[in-house]
């Protein structure tokens, strides 16, 4: 298992550099000027000049610059010649404290002037992983406790109940579920708050609204994988040995049935903890998904970068996770 | 499966950990929903409404605008007194003693200097540097630091060490540069003498707007340093975040989380603490336009600086009618002198009363592309004023503004709207088919408009594009716009729809034919609407280049005569307005406000829409006096009784 992981580990830099390569290269194109203001515009000049400062005037030269920066090679660089002690001694003797600088650095926001994309980043990620942890876990118990019903017994009313909610669950749109439930749970009967983030309560709508597709997709998958267990041999020989009912579903039949859930988690939670643009404007919440959508639409570059960066690297290290976890539930995967 | 169990265990302590640590803040004195998220609170890069009305808690200028007067009278800020010279080109501001940073320390004259030089780099890309330009060798100053930084990142040197010595060399220079080629001077401590190019009759007004306020130095030198390679002076961002900041205004700020709230508390060492009613404010970021309404109506926002909901239109139509269920007591109101804050705070308690549409300082309006080539190589028909006028004569605008915005906005004949500069005249502008007062005289205004394309042999099979940015309704206004030519001047047209960011970048090259647009003012003159049409502004998308136009701009502003240079000034806008054309204003922007007028007082219903907040008293909270502040309180006749 560890050379496995030691594997996955060492390919991760290079699934991350073609990720780099080619969204950048899509992001470059998009058209529009991410240096230009709505209304008061800078003059000519002083925008040849921020893109020169930012590398904006040439793709070879940005990409490697921002490569070196995003992965630390800057800062080590500099750290090595001596020019990190040099910039902060020059900064010094002309009377300004030296600057702090991170190791990664995911440069500045060109639309949000007083913030880096470093802390934009720190601000939106910890929310965003939150909400998605909650829904998954909503999804996982919501999920899971209706497919098992719906295996049972297959065709039944309680079946059919829960397929058709599941159904709706997939189908509805999340702004149409956030909205109805804002105006049912906070409006009509004010039992959580309208939106914002902060404290329990301002969880439960948003993250009850983000796990529904989730849920519903993993009722499906256990209901399947139950009611194919159910008819399988080994179930068989277990009633036989007389073990109970419960045992059957939960120890026989569910172990098995869990693991195409499993392999659905690893993307589910990444696109869960990666934020939801609509859940976000719906719930007014402060994560991640407004960046994916915003930074194309401002072609703030190193917005985009960022944050597809980071929701790359999340993505592939949740598939090793379910991986191992995948190894570990089921030991006869190797 | 009990295996399985256990990370799910750890997921679930995670999250509790993570939703539970994060406790939300007590409710805030007052809390308002901004327009939109807090770009920059470095007063210096800002040029947003909302960024400005933040800016006015935060920080003061030398000199601030009553906004509770219907002359928005000039009122003392840090500065108590102010002296004009015999030329009017020079003010000696005189600091009051008392005037405060955040941290305790004294306001001094070198703090204006060093912010307004802030304004004056190229480095920093002010959007206001013009207003700055005004200063005596200010352009030349800035021209210089231009050219040198132009010259910096071409240049060769014998090390990076060596370019980045340069870098800070050249730094030293520029800032001994400024103190001797700019007419910014600290006399001492408490005294600031600025010097300007010619007489600006406006400037006062310009130092009263947010742009101007000063930062404080210990802490912003700290975060601007030159940059090794282009020689700019790079700013950092850090300073504007909470318990970081340190500004001079009513409020200090104790926090800003990025779109999530900001929240600040009343200064303890602002000179004028005592006027102020609210301990703490809290402005969430709620940038939904429906979550805002939804979170007022749940009670936990006290006023929305700009409703943007779809329906908004029918919450003003529901206010009206709800005007109209009073309207003898509104008309006896209105005699009284009662702005329409205190009017709807008299009348009985109605849900319908929380809305409120005032009169912005901003105009919608399509442009035309007068460059004598289109961006396809074709002639330009709208390089002629004759179409161009013919074609603004041919929109129905009281119906875009009724039927589209149902917001109660006036259709505009003019670029300023009428009466939001005192001592100033509109002109009259051109006759619109859709003030017509009868078929008769609509159909006089078509034929005098097709008459006018056929003088300037407009072509017949040409395709009339109107490009708009996707957002905000603009798509109708578009349709609208390209029905009432269709049908009254029967061209053809086409609707070009694009991205916000490429909109702008085509107006910028005038890649396009005609195309919308809206422009808000700054500061209380006309100029402030008129320069955009100036042949060489920054901001004339249209490529309008008319040398009368541009002369009589030069002449007003070496007129010393007040009432003569107004006159000049309105014979400027009659021109663009009744003559030339190179944009049609279409409507004049109204703001709607939701907020409960028997709770909240200390708004401003001047159409200038510039709102102080600090002004703002919760009625009742036992903070500040708890009485109303309406507008223009002396001019009030008999204070009416309260149903």
């Amino acid at each position: 298992m560890m050379t496995m992981i030691l594997r996955r580990l060492a390919a991760l830099p290079v699934i991350l550099l073609v990720i780099y390569t080619i969204t950048l290269t899509l992001a470059w194109a998009v058209p529009g000027n991410p240096l230009e203001n709505p209304e008061k515009r800078p003059k000519p000049e002083v925008i040849e000049q921020m893109k020169k400062q930012y590398n904006l005037d040439s793709f070879p030269r940005f990409y490697v610059s921002y490569l070196s920066s995003v992965t630390g090679f800057e800062y080590a660089k500099d750290w090595v010649s001596g020019d990190l002690a040099r910039d902060q001694e020059a900064a010094l003797e002309a009377g300004f404290p030296p600057a702090p600088r991170p190791i990664f650095d995911l440069g500045p926001s060109l639309e949000y002037d007083d913030w880096t994309v470093n802390e934009i980043v720190g601000s939106a990620l910890p929310v965003s992983i939150t909400l998605g942890a909650a829904a998954i876990l909503i999804a996982l118990v919501v999920g899971v406790g209706a497919g098992v019903i719906g295996a049972v017994k297959p065709n039944s009313a309680s079946d059919l109940f829960t397929l058709t909610i599941a159904m709706i669950g997939i189908s509805l749109p999340s702004f149409v579920i956030g909205t109805a439930l804002l105006l049912v749970f906070a409006v009509l009967i004010p039992m959580f708050p309208v939106g914002g983030w902060g404290g329990p309560m301002k969880a439960v709508l948003p993250a009850v609204t983000l796990s529904l597709p989730f849920a519903a997709y993993i009722a499906r998958l256990t209901r399947m994988g139950m009611i194919e267990a159910l008819g399988a041999d080994y179930i068989r020989t277990a009633r036989a040995k007389g073990a109970s009912e419960n045992a059957v579903l939960y120890k026989h039949a569910l172990k098995n049935a869990f693991l195409p859930v499993l392999s659905f988690l690893g993307p589910a939670a990444a696109l869960a903890m990666t934020g939801s643009f609509v859940i976000e404007q719906v719930f007014t919440i402060p994560g991640m998904g407004q960046h994916f959508v915003n930074g194309v639409q401002n072609k703030d570059l190193f917005l985009i970068m960022g944050v597809v960066l980071i929701f790359a690297t999340m993505l592939i290290l949740f598939n090793l996770v379910v991986d191992v976890l995948y190894r570990w539930v089921d030991p006869r995967i190797a | 499966m009990s295996r399985m169990l256990i990370p799910v265990a750890v997921l679930v302590a995670l999250v509790a950990l993570s939703v539970f640590g994060d406790r939300p803040l007590p409710r805030a004195d007052l809390t308002y929903i901004n327009s939109s998220e807090v770009n920059t609170l470095d007063p210096q890069r800002m040029s947003w409404m909302h960024d400005l009305r933040t800016a006015r808690l935060l920080y003061e200028g030398l000199v601030k605008n009553d906004v509770l007067s219907d002359d928005f009278d000039i009122v003392p800020g840090v500065a108590e007194s102010w002296d004009l010279s015999e030329d009017a080109k020079t003010y000696t501001f005189h600091i009051r003693s008392d005037a405060k940073w955040t941290n305790g320390a004294d306001v001094t004259a070198q703090d204006f200097v060093f912010s307004w030089r802030r304004a004056l780099l190229p480095d920093l890309v002010s959007d206001y540097v013009a207003m700055f330009l005004n200063i005596k060798g200010a352009q030349a100053f800035y021209d210089w630091r231009q050219e040198q930084l132009d010259g910096f990142s071409d240049r060769e040197f014998a090390s990076d060490d060596a370019r980045r010595i340069a870098a800070y060399d050249l730094w030293e220079e520029t800032k001994a540069r400024f103190d001797s080629m700019v007419g910014l001077h600290a006399i001492d401590d408490r005294t600031l003498v600025v010097t300007l190019e010619r007489p600006v009759p406006y400037f006062l007004e310009l130092a009263a707007f947010a742009v101007f306020s000063p930062v404080y130095e210990p802490l912003v030198a700290q975060y601007e340093r030159p940059d090794p390679v282009t020689g700019r002076l790079v700013r950092r961002p850090g300073w504007t975040k909470g318990g970081v900041l340190i500004s001079n205004g009513a409020f200090e700020l104790t926090g800003w989380r990025f779109k999530r709230d900001m929240r600040m508390t009343k200064s303890p060492h602002y000179w004028d603490r005592d006027s102020i009613a609210i301990n703490t404010i809290s402005i969430p970021s709620i940038t939904d336009p429906n979550a805002g309404v939804l979170a007022y109506q749940t009670g936990s926002i006290d006023w929305i600086a700009n409703v943007t909901s779809p329906y908004r239109g029918d919450m003003v139509a529901q206010k009206l009618a709800f005007f109209d269920e009073h309207k003898e007591r509104v008309a006896e109101f209105e005699a009284l002198g009662y702005d329409q804050f205190s009017i709807t705070r008299m009348l009985p308690e109605d849900p319908r009363a929380l809305t409120h549409a005032v009169s912005s300082f901003g105009t919608y309006f399509y442009n035309f592309n007068c460059k004598p080539r289109l961006p396809d190589g074709r002639e330009n028909p709208f390089a002629d004023p004759r179409v161009r006028r013919a074609f603004a004569m041919c929109i129905d605008k009281p119906a875009i503004a009724r039927e589209i915005r149902r917001l109660g906005e006036p259709s505009a004949s003019t670029l300023i709207p009428p009466g939001s500069i005192g001592g100033y005249t509109s002109p009259k502008g051109l006759p619109n088919i859709g003030d017509a007062a009868n078929e008769e005289e609509r159909a006089a205004i078509i034929a005098r408009a097709k008459a006018l394309l056929k003088e300037a042999n407009f072509p017949h099979d040409f395709i009339v594009e109107l490009a708009f940015n996707k957002d905000a309704g603009h798509d109708l206004i578009g349709q609208a716009i390209a029905k009432s030519w269709q049908k009254s001047l029967g061209v053809q047209t086409s609707l070009s729809q694009k991205e916000i960011k490429i909109f702008r970048e085509d107006l910028k090259n005038k890649q396009y034919m005609t195309a919308r647009a809206g422009w808000f003012g700054d500061y209380g003159d006309p100029t402030t609407f008129l320069d955009i049409n100036h042949s060489k502004d920054g901001n004339n998308d249209r490529a309008y280049n008319n040398p009368v136009f541009d002369d009589l701009l030069f002449q007003a502003s070496n007129e010393l005569d007040p009432v003569k240079r107004m006159a000049i000034l309105s014979e400027a806008e009659r021109i663009i307005m009744e003559e030339d054309l190179p944009l049609v204003p279409i409507f004049h922007y109204a703001t709607i406000y939701m907020f409960d007028a028997k709770k909240i007082t200390g708004l401003s219903t001047h159409p200038r829409t510039k709102q102080n907040a600090f002004l703002i008293d919760v009625l009742g909270d036992g903070i500040g006096d708890d009485l109303p502040r309406p507008m223009n309180p002396d001019q009030i006749q008999v204070e009416a009784t309260t149903p």
